[in-house]
Formats: C-alpha cells, structure tokens, sequence
C-alpha cells in the first residue's frame, strides 16, 4: 500500500476539492461585505463583516424558521422512529408470513415521488384546517420517514447475532422481554443512526413544506431561504448566511457521526 | 351561471344575516384584522395609520396580519384562507391583478351598498376595482411603468420607440454607458407588464373589450419582435435582464451602467440618495414612448383594499378602508413609501409634490395613458401562459409568431374552460 | 413446507403482526390513501380558482388533455434526458471517487466527512451555492471563464436553454456522487484483496485487475445505485425550482415542477393531480424494470441469501436530500 503513484494522490485532491470547494466559497462569501460580493475577488477572505448574519436574525426573524425546522424534524423522528424500531424487530427478527411482501411494500412506499400525493394530502390537510400548523407538516412527513426508517431498521436487526436472544428466550424471558432487554440495547447504535437520518431528512425537505405552509410564521428552514427573494431583489449576503446556518447543524451531525452514518447508508448493500 | 348566482345570493344574504345579528353590538365590533404588505417603510406607514385608526375607534382593535413578500406566495395564502370561509383577515390588500378572480370567486364584497365616491380615483384604476359592473375594492396606490433617462446624456427623452432604440445604440457605441436600456425581464409577472407596455406602444392588447383574445394579431407581434430584436445580439438590452426582477434592473442603472430604464416610481427616492446611487441628479422620468401606430402608455399596478365576503363586521371593515383610501393617508404613504395616490385631486395640490420630489407633471401625464391588465377571474393563468410564451420567444427558442399563436391558443382554451 | 405452523411459531407470527401494525397502519393511512385518492381526484374537473364549475367527474379527460399538452409532453422528455444524462456521470465520478476512498489510508475520516458534506446538506442550499456560482454578475465560474475567454462577456447561464441546464447537473452530480461512492465502497469492500495480489503477481496490469476482478465484484451494489439514482432523478424538483424555476421559458422544467405548477399556481386540482399520477407511474415502471435487473442479478451475485428485499436499505438516502 505504500507504492502509490503520483496521479492517484493528485485525482483525490482535486476530487477533495471538488467536494469541499463549493461549501467553502459559500462560507467565506457570507461573511463578505455586500458591496464586495459582486466584484472579483481572492479565494481566500480580504474584509470580513457580520452584517449578514446580523440582518438575517435581526431583520429577517431567522430564529422563526430554524424553530418551525426543529420541531417538524424533531416530532416526525419521535414518532417514526419508535413505530419503525417495533415493526422492524418483526421483519428483521420473526418468523411470519407475507413478511417479504411487506418489506417490498415499505420499499416501494419509499419511493413515491412526493409530488404524487401532494394534491389529496392539501385538500385532506385544508379540509381538517391543519394547513400551516406543526402537525399539518408532520403527518405529510411520516408519509417518507416512517417506511424508510422501517427499511433502515430491518437492516440493522438483521445483522445482530441471535444468540444472546436466544439464552434470554431459553432463560424463560418472553419475546417482548428479551425484546426490550437484550434485543434493544444491542440495536441502539442502528436505533440512533436511524434517528439521525430521518432527522436530515426532515430537516432538508422541501417541497412538502413549501406546499402545506402557507406564511412565514410556519416556513421551515429551506421554504424561508428560498422566498427570501421577495418582490423585488435576491439579497445574497444573507441568503447566504442562510445557507450557512441551515447547513451548520447538518455538519455537525456529520463530523460526530460520519461512521454511523456511513453505516446506515450502506447496512444492507454489503449484504451482511 | 346559475351556480354562480346563487352562491352570490347566498352570499349576499350571509351578510345581510350577519348584519343584522352583529348590529348594535360592541363586543363583537372590537376586533377588525387587517392583511397586506409589510416590508420595510411600508410597514411603517401602515403600523401608524392603523395606530390612529384605533385611537378614533377605541372601542376597536386593529390587528395586522403578516403576509409573505413574494406576491404569489400572498395570493396562495388568501386563496386558502377565502376557499376556507375564514372570517379574518377582514380588509385584504389585493394587487390589482387579483380582484376580478377574488370577486368571481364571491370571496370579496361588493361595496355599493356602502356609499363609496370613487368619481376622485383615476379612471383606469377605478375600472380594475370593478367586476360585472359593480364595485368591488377601492384603489389604494397606483403603480405605473416609467421610463428613467440620464440627463446628462442627452437633453430630451426619446419621443418613439426607434429613437429609444437608437439613443440606447448610440450610448453603448460611444461607450458612454456599457448597457442601453434596462427592463425586468425574467420569467414572472413583470415581464408582463413590460410586454403589456410595448402592446400598447404598437396599438396592441391582450384581450379586446369583449375579452376576446388578441395577443397573436399583427400589432402584438410587431411589439414581440422588438423586444426580441433587443434583447438578441447587437440589441440594445442586455440578455442577462432575462434573469432579472426590478431591483437587479435599478442596480444596473443605479450603478451608472445603462442609459435608460424600465422601472416603477419607487425606484426615484433610491436612485436620488447620493451615497448610494452614481446616477442622482442626473436623473428624470418620461412616459415610455410609442411606435409610429401606438400610443405611449404605462402597465397600471398597484393596489387595492377590499372586504372579506365572510367578514364578521363589515361596515366596520368599510370604515377602515375608507379611513386607510381617505386623502390624508394617501399622502402620508406617498412621502414615507414613495407610492402614488390613485386620486387625480391630490395631483393638483402642492401637498403632493412636497411629500413625493417625483416630477410630478410628468407623472400625472404616464398615470393618464396607463392601460390595466386584464379585468379577468383567470388572469393569473392567462399571464402564466404569456410568461412562458413570451420569455420562449425572448430567449430564442421559438419565433415570436409561434409563441404568439400558441399562447392564444393556450388562453382561448382557458377561457373556454373556465366558462367565461 | 406443506406441515402447519406449530404454536410457537403461530404465537411468534401472532406478535409479529402486533407490531407491524402500527407502523404499516400509518404507512397504508399516510401513502397509500393518498395515492389513490390522487388517482380519484385526477378524473375529476377540479379547479379551486373557477369554484362555480363545482368538482364534475370527468373520467380520463384530464389525461387526455395531459396526452395532448406539449409543455407536458416536453417536461417528461425533459426528465427522462435529465436522468440519462445525470446518471451515468454520476456512476463513473462515484466509482471513482469509490476507489479513492477505498485506496486512502491515512486521512480517510478527512475523506468520509468531504463525501458526506455534499449528500447531506438540503438541496435547496445545494442549489443556492450553485446558483451563486454561476451567477451572471457575480459567479466565480463565470466570471474565471470570462477571463479565460472562454464565454463571452454578456453570457449569462440561465438565459441559454441548453446552458441553463449545466448548473442543475453540476449540483446534481456533486450533490450525490458521494452517496453513490458510498455504496460502491461498500461493494468494494467486500473484494477480498488477495484475489487482487494474486493476479497483480501473475502480471496483469491495473486496468485489466480493474475490469476482471473489481468491476464485477462491485457490479451488484452498482447497480443499485444506478436504480435509486435513476428512481430520484426522475423525481427531480427542488434543484429546478431554486436554480431556474424551470426556465428560461419552460426549457429546464421537469414533470415534477410542472405538476406543482398546475396544483400550487394554478390550483387546478384535477389536472395536477392527472399530472402527478403520471410521475408516480413513470417512476414506478422504472422501479419494476429496476427489481427486475436487481433479481435476476441477485441470483448470480448472492444465491444463499434467505429472504427479503434485494437491495439494501439506502432507498431514502437518495431521495430527497
């Protein structure tokens, strides 16, 4: 491993770059002065100002949006990622019936295009007048989340070795017993990570959002950066301080958790 | 029809019921919500005027609802909260674009029985208050398209549309300016008032009077053919204003980089603050001009106030906004937001011209030519298909006369479907 | 196994469905309902800005107007091109970027954290990053190409109907070729490196190791990426609404936006919904076309597998963010 030729070192740095140029221009412009951000300019920061972020939280109530974010995120993984863990201990761990239909069903749920329910879920969402509220972007939430964190969940189950259920099962624990004593407590690293990416998903989603909020009081996050152009201009300082505070979370559960996430992405396709 | 009728009645009667069930009780009139537009110096301006509102009301209180900027954003809002019966917002702030949908539709009151005196309003703004003959929202400012010269270029506006052009050529030939003529030309509504504009300009339309589609006759497309030869190459307007909305439009101007723009008269208070503007001083307005067989005329914007149908109180509702269309605050709003009264009577006083330092002459001169867009419940759509069409057109991808034939195809089907 | 169940295993089934219910009882109540009832309100004459023409049951009307709409027509040529194009680029950058991951010792956190960035940032950041880059004015792409000499100076990306393009796939690309690279590190890691050794000491050559013994190994999970890539790109919105609104004109439109366009704009309920019964058919013949390939793979690739999906549960990472 030590012979490596010249060419593949310079093909990673420029892939590197590639990958990480785009996040830094995006930094270092948010922090440049308005007037300067439409001339040329070095890569590397010259003047750096506040002002964007000022005016974002002080001007634009950027808290407002960042607040809507969590609690949809927070709620939509509260509520799915419980459901899922029971439903997929049954697919992962039991032996029953129709179980491959089932998991072809969730996978197919899955990947509904989201536009495609978009219509009944308005009409159902003005009917019960849950339009722009908390819940009205929840339920539509769970429509993605709970199949794929079923998914994800069934994978994770599957890889943990049965013999520790099997003693609690012969020690005369019930299934839900050994369930929740042993079964659990091993998943709970899969358990998180699910959480996690369900979390990133609801935190980035749009197009729900930008269908079933109705003003600024309940945007989220990506529907309030995107009609920040308002009537008339594109404020770009402070679309892309946005930006960076809308990425800030998502960075940071990357950095504490890239293995875990790397893990969840591909728990299934090694194939165990 | 008779669907539509008998929901008017119903309508009517609704209201009728609530009247008298509310009459003469106070509780009941002591809250009154209000929706619009709140960005900036608006803002301002409304916060004190409802304010006062409410000092002479006491037994009244006025809220403000909050609104999303963008104007589709507001019209989704409204949709959703008429289509749900909701009795708040009591007095919406509607673009003009949106009463005659808004009236159709039976979400909004017809004012008549209210005593409103319009005879003052100018008359193309009081005709886009107007649905089926009846009144149904009152002008609150007028927005109309101007044409920004510098002054220090040449000595005169252009008096047609080829001495525009040619003056335009002619600044970026002596390098005097790097661009000619500046519009908002990205893919949404302004796009259509600046096509509304050269319409006019070539003696065409939209639709007639009798809301017959017009937009592929010959007129129509003498006008798409001059704004696609200017802004394809060697034109005189930049094709990057494919991409822009008023504010890149008044940057590129402010900057000192085009000799003429396309704008609303907001954009006069900005272009004349010295720190940040290169072109104060050296600025006027005109009426945008006219081909040999059009006339010069501006697209009419702005807004208008009306009053929810399901409004729990709507004499109290009216009161407000004949308090917020009264002389005073017209005024007051011009100073402080730069937006033109709708009332010709305000433009023969001097008031006007020290609260807004708009030459206001020439101003009253581009109101009276201003031609609306059309008064039709389906407009939006109707503008929709013509964006698409004419932004095609304009970045190349098809002549002018297939996008006009295909856009009034379009419409004509509109307007079959929506039985109108 | 023709023998009943014996009770234990009846009583383990029994608890089984106990706890699938819950989570299979949303999932049927929030999707499926939704679906059909999409598919329902699709035949009727829907239109919430006409309310006097009522809600008429209209049978196929709307798809047959769908049949005869060029700018429908177009959006879905649009979103196949987009999907052929946008695909294999990224299959070819993943795998790349695959095999630097694979061969990087030190750094490799370093590495991981770079792929991850770009997969799970919103892309509706993803596109504003873009965008501002290739900003007419102030994008550092166009304007190192200005200098370059490269484009002209009045050029301006979003005007072009075919360059308008560039900036969508640009984020497209960079967005999810870290995803696609992840699930071919995984195949990747499954090449036991002595079988590489071996034939590096027999003498063949790096590209012949690469084309007999990796690719073939890495074959499967490929073509797992390629099935979900394809399934969301298919689906492509939030890059063409943020980036270009679909223009100039309607040339960067996909079926998607269109839909939304013809619910959200236009409120004309039973059209949009006509429309996106179609994006929900389109993705999910893809979808068969894709298990297919899938099973018939998976009985080469992975004969003693007992049961079960046969991809792995990545479906959502591509989806979405």
């Amino acid at each position: 491993m030590t012979r490596r030729p010249i060419g593949a070192i310079v093909a990673a740095a420029a892939l590197l770059a590639a990958l990480l140029f785009p996040i830094y221009w995006m930094a270092v412009s948010s922090v440049t002065p308005e007037s300067r951000l439409f001339e040329a300019r070095p890569l590397v920061p010259v003047s750096v100002t506040a002002d964007h972020y000022r005016a974002l939280f002080d001007e634009r109530s950027f808290l407002i949006p960042i607040r809507n974010s969590l609690v949809v995120a927070g709620s939509t993984t509260l509520v799915a990622v419980p459901l899922a863990t029971l439903c997929a201990y049954a697919l992962g761990r039991l032996r029953m019936r129709g179980k491959g239909a089932l998991l072809a069903l969730v996978l197919a749920v899955s990947m509904f295009p989201q536009i495609s329910i978009v219509p009944p879920l308005y009409l159902i969402l003005r009917e019960v007048r849950l339009l722009d509220t908390y819940p009205g972007l929840v339920l539509p939430y769970l429509t993605f989340s709970t199949p794929l964190a079923v998914w994800l969940l069934t994978g994770f189950f599957r890889q943990l070795p049965r013999d520790l259920e099997e003693a609690a099962r012969l020690d005369g624990a019930s299934r839900l017993r050994a369930l929740y004593d042993v079964v659990l407590p091993l998943a709970a690293p899969g358990v998180a990570t699910t959480a996690i990416l369900i979390f990133l998903y609801c935190w980035n989603e749009f197009l729900f959002a930008l269908s079933f909020t109705l003003g600024p009081d309940r945007y989220t996050v990506p529907v309030a950066i995107t009609l920040f152009r308002g009537r008339y201009q594109v404020p770009w300082g402070q679309v892309l301080a946005a930006t960076v505070v809308a990425t800030a979370p998502v960075v940071l559960l990357v950095l504490a958790f890239q293995r875990r996430i790397v893990a969840g992405l591909t728990a299934g396709a090694s194939k165990g | 029809m008779s669907v539509r009728r008998g929901s008017r009645l119903f309508t009517l009667a609704l209201v009728a019921a609530c009247a008298s069930a509310c009459g003469g009780r106070v509780d009941h009139a002591s809250r009154l919500s209000f929706s619009g537009s709140a960005l900036g110096p608006e803002a301002e301006v409304l916060r004190g005027q409802l304010a006062r509102f409410d000092e002479a009301h006491p037994d009244v209180r006025v809220e403000l609802r909050v609104t999303p900027d963008a104007a589709d954003q507001r019209h989704q809002l409204y949709v959703q909260w008429l289509t749900g019966r909701a009795s708040e917002p009591d007095v919406l702030q509607l673009d003009v674009i949106w009463t005659a949908e808004f009236a159709a539709a039976g979400w909004i009151l017809p004012l008549e029985a209210f005593g409103p005196d319009v005879e003052d309003f100018f008359t193309a703004a009081a005709e886009a208050a107007r649905w089926e003959g009846r009144l149904v929202a009152i002008p609150w400012f007028v927005d109309v398209g101007l044409l920004y010269w510098r002054t220090d270029l040449m000595d005169a506006a252009p008096r047609s549309l080829a001495a525009l052009r040619e003056a335009a050529r002619g600044s970026i030939e002596a390098g005097a300016t790097r661009l000619g003529l500046v519009w908002q030309g990205a893919r949404y509504e302004g796009l259509i008032t600046v096509f509304l504009e050269h319409l006019a300009a070539f003696g065409g339309g939209i639709l007639d009077a009798e809301g017959r589609v017009i937009v592929d006759e010959p007129p129509a497309l003498r006008a798409l053919t001059f704004m696609r030869d200017a802004v394809s190459g060697g034109g005189f307007v930049p094709s990057s204003a494919l991409t822009w909305q008023e504010e890149q439009v008044r940057f590129a101007f402010q900057n000192g980089d085009a000799a003429f723009m396309r704008n609303w008269p907001y954009a006069w208070t900005l272009l004349q603050d010295a720190a940040r503007s290169r072109v104060a001083g050296r600025v006027s307005v005109a009426p945008l001009p006219a081909a040999d067989d059009g006339r010069p005329a501006a697209a009419l914007g702005g807004a208008q106030l009306a009053v929810n149908a399901h409004s729990a109180n709507p004499s109290l509702a009216w009161e407000l906004v004949a308090f917020l269309t009264a002389p005073e605050q017209m005024l007051e709003r011009a100073r402080l937001a730069g937006q033109l009264p709708p009332r010709r009577s305000l433009y023969e006083t001097r008031a006007l011209e020290e609260a807004l330092p708009i030459p206001i002459a020439q101003v009253r001169e581009v109101i009276d030519v201003a031609v609306p867009r059309p008064v039709t419940p389906v407009y939006s759509e109707l503008s929709e298909i013509l964006q698409v069409r004419v932004h095609r057109a304009l970045t190349g991808q098809q002549a002018p006369e297939a996008a006009l034939r295909d856009a009034a195809r379009e419409m004509r089907e509109l307007l079959a479907r929506s039985g109108l | 196994m023709p023998d009943p169940m014996t009770r234990p295993a009846r009583a383990e089934a029994r608890l089984g469905w106990l706890l699938v219910s819950p989570a299979l009882g949303l999932i049927l109540l929030v999707s499926l309902g939704p679906i059909l009832a999409t598919t329902w309100e699709a035949l009727h004459g829907h239109d919430l800005r006409l309310p006097w023409l009522g809600r008429p049951f209209i049978g196929l009307a709307n798809f047959v107007e769908a049949a005869g709409d060029p700018r429908f027509l177009a959006a879905l040529a649009r979103t196949v091109a987009f999907a052929a194009v946008s695909v294999p680029i990224e299959l070819a950058l993943g795998l790349a970027l695959a095999l630097v991951m694979h061969a990087t010792v030190r750094g490799r956190a370093l590495v991981r954290v770079a792929a991850l960035l770009p997969w799970a940032i919103p892309t509706v950041v993803a596109a504003l990053i873009w965008r501002f880059i290739f900003d007419a004015q102030a994008g550092i792409l166009t304007a190192s190409l200005r200098d370059l000499g490269a484009i002209d100076a009045a050029f301006d990306w979003l005007v072009h109907p075919v360059a308008a393009w560039v900036p969508i796939i640009g984020a497209d690309v960079w967005k999810t070729t870290p995803f696609v690279a992840i699930l071919l590190l995984a195949g990747l890691q499954t090449i036991d490196p002595a079988l590489d050794e071996a034939a590096r000491i027999d003498g063949a050559g790096a590209v012949r190791r690469f084309a007999t013994i990796t690719l073939p190994l890495v074959g499967p999970a490929l073509v797992v990426a390629a099935a979900f890539r394809t399934l969301d790109a298919l689906r492509l919105f939030d890059l063409a609404y943020v980036l270009t609104g679909g223009g100039p004109g309607t040339a960067t439109e996909p079926l998607s936006l269109y839909a939304f366009i013809a619910l959200m704009q236009r409120l004309r309920f039973g059209y949009g919904s006509a429309l996106s019964v179609t994006v929900f058919l389109l993705t999910f013949a893809c979808a068969l076309i894709w298990v297919r390939a899938l099973g018939r793979l998976d009985r080469y690739a992975a004969p003693n597998e007992d049961s079960g999906p046969v991809a792995g549960p990545h479906s959502g990472p591509s989806k979405g963010i």
